[in-house]
């Protein structure tokens, strides 16, 4: 089976039985996760398994059980890049894909991973991605996921994320397609002085049920968060969008957002945003807001001479769009795509 | 005939009447004031005449150029050539001022830069249209989108309401810039602050839900000196 690709750094896997993957990097090690743990036992048993417990959840008893790719990778200390490494899972054909991916970026590192995951049409699967990545102190993490499943697809991600004193954790999530049912929790610890900026985008279509959300717990003195979720539903898609930001370090800061957009009589909708700290000396916020396109809104674009879709397209846009600036250049146009496709299937 | 021509119109809104039998002729290269105090359908008047949403004209007509628009709906009369800055732009959040001008200029062949210089909003491009804006900020962004679109005829609600004075000069110097890709601009102003940096060809005063008298710019002066109320006269139209 062929595979291109201009990048010099990436990780491929389709089904459990295809796996390539290469690093032209200097200082970033990738291997399959099974390798790691095989060629280095000493040093995984640092990272496999120690953020997420195997008996957390049926998922992550059958992931733990099953264990089928995922990747290593590893940036090494000081090491900063500014191109992405890239990740690809495919499921082809039925049945269960259940990676366990470990991104390890070291003191002083800074990398950007994007990873796409996706399956044939019409092939009923369970995807149960268990992802644990530590960055440390000092060090940055830009994680970009994009899904595109189809309606006959099940999806737990397991994910939890660890961010050494002043690191940094920034991620942005999209569901782009189809997908039966999607529920994940991905939890963020942080450090002292550590800041993390989770953003997501879900599209809910068909009969989809989707339950997205995740914690992030301000664990170190003066760390700081920001989580913003979008989320829109169509048809008879059912979302729901859980935030909670946990203080616990003196100083520490954070902001909470959860936003629906419904755009079908037939959805449904709730946001749960959660705030909840055991210091007094923390400022945690949020915001929550579910509601359809304002039609003074829709009339005034129509007012400025556009075409009443394409004054919607523009409010969809605007809805779902980030604050871009936070995300290194090469992620924003990844972002633009993302958000072109999801205004073309909000219709 | 006029460039534009309302003729006996009545509108309702709300289930109330809020333009009661008037009517206004806008000449090739006028720039009217429309002048009254709040809440007396200015506004209406305008917004009756773009076809915005829930302004339903029960009687009249609204003709540009001899072209009765009176039964198209909004999106075909601004395609036709009208245009109108709103005096309260709703909050559009994620649309970027760059993004909704240049979607605008990608039409009419403008260029986002050079508006925004003119109206010395260049430092709001990359901010949410109308969030945390000033009075000023708005106005002079709402007038951007109106010079982008380049319209036959520009209706233009209260630019001078809630602005600095500061502002209201940009605001003037976006004006000029409208009237000279503009065939003709109507002013709706309570306070006629604008006047002082732009002269108007004529100025009609609307009281009561009808235009009631329409003269030379001389009656901005009239209005500062005697009130609206103190203008009513025997003459009315």
């Amino acid at each position: 089976m062929g595979f291109t690709t201009s990048s010099r750094a990436y990780y491929l896997q389709i089904d459990q039985n295809y796996f390539k993957y290469l690093s032209r990097f200097s200082g970033v090690e990738i291997m399959t996760t099974r390798e790691f743990v095989e060629n280095r036992p000493d040093e995984a048993r640092e990272y496999y398994w120690r953020l997420i417990d195997p008996a957390r959840d049926k998922y992550t008893a059958t992931a733990a059980l099953l264990e089928r790719g995922g990747y290593y990778i590893r940036v090494k200390r000081n090491t900063r890049l500014q191109e992405p490494i890239l990740a690809c899972l495919f499921l082809s054909t039925r049945g269960i894909q259940a990676p366990h991916n470990i991104v390890v970026v070291e003191e002083g590192a800074e990398a950007v991973v994007t990873t796409g995951c996706t399956i044939a049409p019409e092939m009923a699967g369970v995807h149960i991605g268990i992802s644990e990545f530590y960055v440390g102190e000092k060090a940055k993490l830009t994680f970009v996921m994009v899904h595109s499943w189809n309606h006959v697809s099940h999806v737990r991600p397991r994910t939890a994320v660890v961010v050494g004193d002043e690191g940094y954790y920034l991620n942005y999530y999209a569901n782009l397609s189809r997908v039966r049912t999607l529920q994940t929790y991905p939890e963020v610890k942080l450090g002292t002085r550590a800041r993390a900026g989770v953003y997501s985008v879900i599209l809910g279509l068909g009969r989809a049920s989707i339950d997205y959300g995740g914690a992030v717990y301000l664990n170190g003195d003066e760390a700081s968060a920001e989580v913003v979720s979008k989320a829109l539903a169509r048809e008879e898609a059912r979302v729901v969008t859980r935030g909670r930001l946990h203080a616990r370090g003196r100083g520490s800061k954070g902001h909470l957002e959860c936003r629906g957009l419904m755009l079908s009589e037939k959805a449904y909708m709730l946001a749960v945003p959660e705030l909840s700290s055991d210091t007094l000396d923390a400022t945690l916020t949020h915001e929550a807001s579910i509601g359809r396109l304002a039609e003074e809104e829709v009339n005034y674009l129509v007012s400025k001479g556009f075409k009443r879709d394409e004054a919607v397209s523009l409010l969809v846009k605007g809805f779902i769009s980030v604050e871009e600036n936070v995300f290194p250049p090469k992620v924003r146009g990844i972002i633009s795509s993302v958000e072109k496709l999801v205004v073309e299937k909000s219709f | 005939m006029g460039l534009l021509e309302v003729q006996d119109l009545t509108v309702e809104a709300g289930g109330k009447v809020v333009v009661d039998n008037t009517s206004l002729a806008l000449e090739e290269g006028e720039v009217l004031y429309l002048l009254g105090p709040n809440g007396t359908g200015k506004t209406s008047l305008i917004r009756s005449i773009v076809g915005y949403p829930g302004y339903n004209i029960v009687r009249g007509r609204v003709l540009l150029e001899g072209e009765d628009l009176t039964g198209k709906p909004m999106e075909y009369r601004v395609s036709r050539g009208l245009g109108l800055a709103h005096q309260l732009p709703p909050k559009l959040s994620g649309l970027r001022v760059r993004a909704l001008l240049e979607a605008i200029c990608s039409r009419t062949k403008c260029s986002a830069d050079e508006i925004a210089s003119a109206l010395q909003i260049q430092y709001l491009l990359d901010r949410d249209f109308g969030r945390g804006f000033s009075g000023g900020e708005l106005k002079r962004v709402e007038l951007a989108t109106l010079l982008a679109m380049r319209p036959k005829v520009g209706l233009i609600d209260e630019p001078d309401s809630g602005v600095d004075v500061d502002s209201v000069k940009v605001i003037a110097d976006g004006i000029r810039a409208l009237m000279g890709v503009s065939r003709s601009v109507l002013i709706v102003t309570h306070s006629a602050l604008i006047s002082k940096y732009i002269r108007p060809t004529r100025v009609c005063l609307m009281l009561n839900r009808r235009i009631q008298y329409c003269g030379g710019p001389e009656l901005v002066e009239e209005v500062f000196e005697h009130g609206f109320k103190g203008l009513v006269r025997g003459d009315q139209v």
